[in-house]
């Protein structure tokens, strides 16, 4: 088709071709005289145009709702998951409040090891004043006891000669008080020392039970 | 860089307290979660310092002589924690991180700059003094517990055998780490002048709640394993001086002052020496004996021990200060004093006012030597 018969006639505006200019176009007949190209062949290539043409449009119309359609699933997840960024920052928070709660069982446990600490320190404060009070009893009693048997000794045995530096009675006062002292401290050291003894047994045998956070063997079922 | 934007800016962050470290600390983990593990798990203390450390820096800015010794003891400090160059940057990045969160709109391009220019110097000052420090000595010593010695249920004097010399002066201290107290380092007096077997003696006194010195007091057996930093502390004999000396102690504040007598013991001409022991009841004066044997025989030291809270017939009664005032005048003396704070700061007033100059007293209380 050379330009001297390309006077095509086509409808519609000056623009892009669309499929039905191509099937409406109009060719102007051959001189006569002249030959002129086989009109049907004209048409039919003319069709073939079009079909191509069709074609080629909806494709790209199908891949333009692809393109939206993929845009707007980008929109959509990323509205869902953070950006990175603000993962980040997440993460962060979500580290920190772990720690503040591992700060609170730390600080929990110090306090709970200081109490216990500090009510041993005034057991043992008041063990201590209790066993010397007790101390202090025992002498006295011992003393006294002591004392009245003392008399009771010098009562019974008389006098001897006056002036003698040996003095009988005095003696005899000074062992029946130093005897009866013993006794009394004696008997009161005896129950004392049973009573520790009672004291260690008990703490072997809560020392023998394993501290639960610690177990020195796995407990036993039952 | 502008000093004056940092520090508004700072003074701004910091408002927020404790949820800035709190930040920090999960910002460097999330960055790089093997560091987690060189922090202790409750990580309250560790965030006051964090602060206490970035406010001291911050105020500092524009002064630089002042603060470039600061950082460079703490480059020197941290390499016990072992810090090391590579985690310089991450930390920065943390802080920059940090900072800009908290700055919400207020943050500017020209304050990530400053800040990062500022960080980058810091860290450069800190890995420098590391790293010299690093050429002649170790980040930490390794050491092995080899007696322990329960003086009182709450009193224990522990032997500590170093893998290598530790290079100290009577009366200072290390940082220790004990096996089963993981990143948890307190203060210790060496209770010991340096020994040709190189083993260290410490007193522990248990603080009730605190983790080490339970573990040290009634947990520690023979075999181990504890760690130490260098060596620190100003408690220590003036050698120039020909004074004669006081040494007056409260509790296990003896640990450093029996460090100098040893120190003193070993002149050829010791000057003469008084050393006060006291406490609040006799069985706390845990170290008597020991005493007793170092007083025998060596006429220029008198031992004084004193408590406060009971009569007893063979030591003297009385608050340390008002029986150290007692054996005056000290005025041509030097005094060193270790104890609990009120104790020590009491006993230093009385004798400033008994005319001792200020200059002649060295003293050290627990407070300055770690919590706990």
């Amino acid at each position: 088709m050379n330009s001297t018969n390309h006077q095509v006639v086509i409808a519609g505006t000056v623009g892009r071709l669309v499929p039905g200019e191509v099937q409406s176009a109009t060719f102007p007949r051959a001189p006569l005289g002249r030959r002129g190209l086989d009109e049907d062949h004209v048409r039919a290539f003319l069709k073939q145009i079009e079909l191509d043409l069709t074609q080629i449009l909806n494709e790209r119309a199908g891949l333009a709702d692809e393109v939206a359609r993929l845009r707007r699933h980008v929109a959509a997840s990323s509205g869902g998951e953070l950006p990175r960024e603000d993962a980040h920052i997440q993460a962060v928070r979500i580290l920190a409040q772990a720690q503040q709660t591992a700060d609170a069982y730390v600080a929990d446990a110090e306090r709970y090891s200081r109490e216990l600490a500090g009510e041993a320190r005034r057991h043992r404060q008041e063990i201590l004043a209790d066993a010397n009070s007790r101390a202090e009893l025992i002498l006295q009693e011992a003393h006294e006891k002591a004392a009245i048997a003392a008399g009771d000794a010098a009562r019974s045995v008389p006098a001897g000669p006056p002036g003698t530096p040996g003095d009988r009675g005095d003696m005899e006062r000074e062992i029946a008080y130093l005897r009866t002292y013993s006794d009394v401290y004696r008997r009161h050291l005896r129950a004392y020392l049973e009573a520790l003894l009672r004291n260690v047994d008990e703490w072997e045998q809560s020392e023998r039970r394993p501290a639960p956070n610690l177990p020195a063997h796995p407990p036993l079922p039952g | 860089m502008d000093a004056q934007r940092l520090k508004d800016n700072f003074a701004q962050v910091a408002q927020q307290g404790d949820a800035v470290a709190l930040f920090f600390y999960a910002d460097l983990f999330v960055r790089d979660p093997s560091l987690r593990d060189m922090f202790p798990i409750g990580m309250a203390a560790q965030r006051d310092k964090l602060l206490n450390a970035l406010g001291h820096i911050v105020s500092q800015v524009d002064r630089l002589p002042e603060l470039v010794p600061f950082l460079q003891q703490l480059g020197r400090d941290h390499r016990k924690f072992g810090i090391e160059a590579e985690h310089y940057p991450k930390v920065g990045a943390s802080l920059l991180a940090t900072l800009r969160y908290y700055s919400g709109t207020s943050w500017t391009d020209q304050l990530a700059e400053d800040w990062g220019a500022a960080y980058g110097l810091a860290a450069k000052v800190m890995l420098e003094a590391a790293e010299e420090n690093a050429q002649d000595q170790p980040a930490w010593w390794n050491g092995k517990i080899i007696a322990v010695d329960r003086r009182r249920f709450d009193i224990a004097v522990l032997r500590v055998f170093p893998d290598r010399p530790v290079p100290y002066k009577p009366g200072q201290s290390v940082a220790m780490e004990v096996q089963g107290r993981p990143r948890l380092w307190r203060y210790y007096s060496m209770a010991n002048a340096p020994r040709p077997d190189n083993t260290m003696d410490f007193h522990v006194r248990l603080v009730d709640g605190g983790p080490v010195s339970t573990m040290l007091v009634r947990g520690v057996e023979i075999g181990d394993r504890v760690r130490m930093g260098p060596p620190v502390g100003t408690l220590t004999l003036d050698e120039e001086s020909g004074r004669d000396i006081l040494l007056a102690a409260g509790s296990t504040g003896l640990a450093p002052l029996k460090a100098i007598l040893e120190q003193v013991a070993r002149r050829a001409e010791p000057p003469r020496v008084h050393l006060f022991f006291g406490a609040r009841t006799r069985d706390s004066l845990y170290d008597l004996e020991d005493l007793g044997k170092l007083a025998a025989g060596r006429p220029w030291l008198t031992v004084v021990p004193a408590v406060s809270d009971e009569h007893v017939t063979d030591v003297e009664y009385g608050t340390l200060s008002d029986v150290v005032a007692r054996y005056g005048p000290w005025t041509d003396h030097d005094a060193y004093l270790c104890g609990p704070p009120a104790m020590v700061t009491h006993t230093a007033e009385r004798l400033v006012h008994l005319g001792l100059h200020r200059d002649r007293i060295r003293l050290e209380t627990f407070v300055d030597r770690g919590d706990r």
